[in-house]
């Protein structure tokens, strides 16, 4: 299946094998390779105790928690599915919750992939300065989910913030963008698809590996900028957005620290900024009710990977793998 | 050979995990013959400076004991006292707040302090709100009410005349307060308004009922119909600002009108006096809450602050109740924290440190002096109760934002906060 994502399709991959020992005599290869391997666990033990206490233990943990009515200062209570079934009949919130980030991921990946391509596409025309430019665009990724952009983005689509300053100078006057439940989504959305610069960087390594004979052959036979842009990037470039586009949902879907601050943790106005994540937190830390985030938590995983099942999918009609044809 | 090589290798590893496991989440244990107890609290630089210096008093007294400081900001600190006393790791002595308190105390984290800490010269009715079951499982630190401010300056600016507190209603407060915005042109709003539940338990017992009972909302939808009219009629008069702008400045007291000079009244907790003078560096004064005409009572009530409580589960509860005591008890204490966490209740210590108040805690002290006839009794909210802001803060935004009718977000309300209580 060539369902492999691969940032690099270039054939000239450096395979990585350990160097052999000189000198060594076949017949005590073996005895070699199995003292190698003992060696090779030894020094991968913390690693491993750290992925049993800290991860696989936990995530083992939560599951059984899942299925019980558990809050913090008591012992959990198994109550079987009764949080699944909760969660879809009776809980209203969650619902809006699962309705918010459903719009945040459709609306903002698309939007910021666009984004991240268009500028990519820039960028590759051989500016001068190209590293600094990257530089430049890509820091939004490294800031976006950070505690400080999220104040600063309340500021600057507070009531008396930036925008509305601009605005003012045409006679408008704009509302509280992130305290009005219309527009405060959309200003989380915007914040997304700001950072654009992880994507952007990993499209800008997949339009380097488009030959440029390709290009060269097709405007000689007279194809239009446009038309080498359908015809040859695009399509070369499918497996590069198929990436980006599974990472971002996956990233997006778990988005949190943006909704918490900008909302001040609540996910207001009128839980127009509730996000699946941030609702999660609620009910388990604020709410006593670790037993039904804990579920949440595994109804989250459990729609990314069916979601991502299906970009898999779906990968088989638009994405084109140039090596297996 | 090899073979030991490995094995020694294995061992150091694991011991190495282990004690990065083990470090750090020791307490209790004694070092150099001190008994080391935990201490959580939360609050801002100010409080952490203020708290070290009562522990560091507190030390000096009692040289055996060492009390370590727990501190955190109020975003994350039930979050991390949550996961602590889940993990059988709670702090000996905790700050909790009356919202919390019967969250704890109802899920058997708390010590009962009957008998074993100095009550004797502390407000008793205030005392009461610390327990539960009639077990006093916490001890509020000091009191505040919610209050009407004003700033009379700015009310006499506008041409408007100084309420008489006694005696005004919610209607007079609107049409003063639109005057003043209309007066101003704009440039100064009449007052704020806000969705805390003490706002709306003071208007319910206006109207006659409680804002609890039996551990059920004891409010009828009129009542929350009425109490969303007066924010509708505020902002339709331009009293005061619209929901969005509201939502915006939220508890957020360096940002509300009266901090920013851009009203003339607010409604606010007493405590928050100071840092609103001082935002606004003018003159700031306490007012009664207007009331509904034919109003059984006022409805205000002395609200602790906090409380201080111990867990359940302390190694060391001798030396936690002491430390607890000479918090409540020692005019030393309350020299140093004094308002910090609301007006002690404790007469002697209050008599002591009345000198060294800042001129606005006098203010508020002779206030709460001048009302405490009228008040009625503080309550503790029934386990549930740390969600009731949230949904309060929720329902009321549908309302005004326009997104539902008040009569769909009254039964709303009063669903979604029956299920809280009923967890």
């Amino acid at each position: 299946m060539p369902h492999q994502v691969s940032v690099s399709p270039s054939p000239k991959q450096v395979r990585l094998e350990p160097a052999r020992p000189v000198g060594q005599h076949r017949g005590t290869k073996n005895a070699w390779k199995r003292r190698e391997a003992g060696a090779a666990y030894v020094f991968l033990a913390p690693w491993f105790l750290g992925l049993i206490a800290i991860t696989v233990g936990p995530i083992v943990a939560s599951l059984y928690l899942s299925f019980t009515d558990y809050s913090l200062l008591e012992e959990a209570q198994w109550v079987g599915l009764d949080n699944y079934a909760r969660m879809f009949t009776e809980d209203d919130r969650f619902l809006q919750s699962l309705k918010v980030t459903t719009i945040y991921v459709v609306v903002s990946v698309p939007m910021q992939l666009a984004f991240a391509l268009l500028l990519a596409l820039l960028l590759d025309r051989g500016l001068r300065g190209l590293t600094i430019y990257r530089s430049v665009y890509y820091l939004p990724s490294l800031l976006g989910g950070s505690v400080a952009i999220a104040i600063l983005w309340r500021k600057i689509f507070g009531t008396d913030g930036l925008v509305n300053s601009v605005l003012l100078w045409f006679g408008i006057e704009g509302p509280g963008w992130v305290t009005d439940p219309d527009t405060a989504l959309g200003t989380l959305i915007l914040l997304h698809v700001w950072t654009f610069g992880a994507p952007m960087v990993i499209f800008l390594a997949g339009l380097r590996q488009i030959p440029q004979s390709y290009y060269e052959a097709a405007s000689v036979d007279g194809a239009t900028k446009l038309t080498q842009f359908r015809h040859i990037t695009l399509p070369l470039l499918t497996p590069i957005i198929f990436f980006n586009l599974v990472l971002e949902i996956i990233k997006s879907f778990q988005s949190f620290t943006q909704s918490f601050i900008v909302s001040n943790g609540t996910g207001g106005p009128v839980d127009s900024t509730l996000f699946y994540t941030l609702y999660l937190y609620m009910k388990g830390f604020k709410n006593f009710e670790m037993g039904y985030a804990a579920a949440m938590a595994w109804v989250l995983l459990l729609i990314i990977a069916g979601l991502t099942g299906v970009n898999f999918l779906m990968s088989k009609y638009w994405v084109f793998y140039g090596d297996t044809k | 050979m090899k073979r030991k090589f490995t094995v020694a290798l294995l061992a150091t590893a694991v011991m190495a995990a282990a004690a990065a496991c083990g470090g750090g989440s020791e307490s209790g244990t004694e070092a150099g013959g001190k008994t080391k107890i935990v201490f959580s609290y939360w609050g801002s630089d100010s409080r952490q400076k203020l708290t070290e210096q009562v522990i560091a008093k507190f030390e000096e007294k009692n040289p055996t004991i060492d009390v370590e400081g727990d501190f955190s900001d109020w975003g994350s600190y039930y979050e991390k006292l949550a996961t602590k006393v889940a993990a059988g790791d709670a702090p000996d002595v905790m700050t909790i707040e009356i919202r919390g308190l019967a969250e704890y105390a109802g899920r058997g984290a708390l010590a009962d302090l009957t008998g074993k800490v100095n009550t004797a010269d502390l407000d008793q009715q205030v005392l009461a709100a610390g327990q539960v079951d009639g077990k006093q499982y916490a001890i509020p630190s000091g009191v505040n009410t919610f209050a009407a401010m004003v700033n009379k300056a700015t009310v006499e600016k506008q041409g408007q005349q100084l309420p008489d507190d006694k005696a005004w209603t919610w209607d007079q407060f609107i049409e003063t307060s639109k005057a003043i915005t209309e007066k101003s042109g704009g440039s100064v709003w009449g007052t704020d308004y806000n969705f805390n539940p003490a706002f709306l338990q003071v208007f319910a017992a206006q109207r006659g009922e409680k804002f609890y009972d039996n551990g059920k909302i004891g409010m009828s939808a009129d009542t929350l119909k009425a109490w969303w009219g007066i924010h509708q009629k505020l902002i339709e008069t331009k009293a005061a600002p619209d929901a969005a702008k509201m939502a915006e400045i939220g508890t957020n007291v360096e940002q509300a009108l009266l901090a920013t000079n851009t009203g003339a009244y607010g409604i606010w907790w007493s405590n928050q006096l100071g840092a609103l003078s001082k935002g606004s560096g003018q003159e700031l004064d306490l007012l009664r809450l207007p009331k509904l005409e034919g109003a059984p009572s006022g409805g205000m009530f002395l609200q602790p602050a906090m409380h201080w409580s111990m867990s359940a589960k302390s190694e060391h509860t001798a030396e936690a109740q002491k430390f607890v005591d000479f918090l409540l008890n020692d005019a030393d204490a309350g020299g140093i924290l004094l308002s910090d966490r609301g007006l002690p209740t404790n007469a002697k210590v209050l008599e002591a440190i009345k000198s060294k108040l800042t001129p606005t805690d006098q203010k508020t002290l002779d206030f709460i002096e001048s009302v405490k006839s009228e008040l009625s009794p503080t309550v503790v909210p029934p386990k549930g109760a740390m969600e009731m802001e949230d949904i309060l803060k929720r329902n009321s935004e549908e309302v005004l934002f326009g997104k539902t009718t008040p009569d769909a977000a009254a039964a709303k309300f009063l669903q979604e906060a029956n299920a809280a209580l009923a967890g």
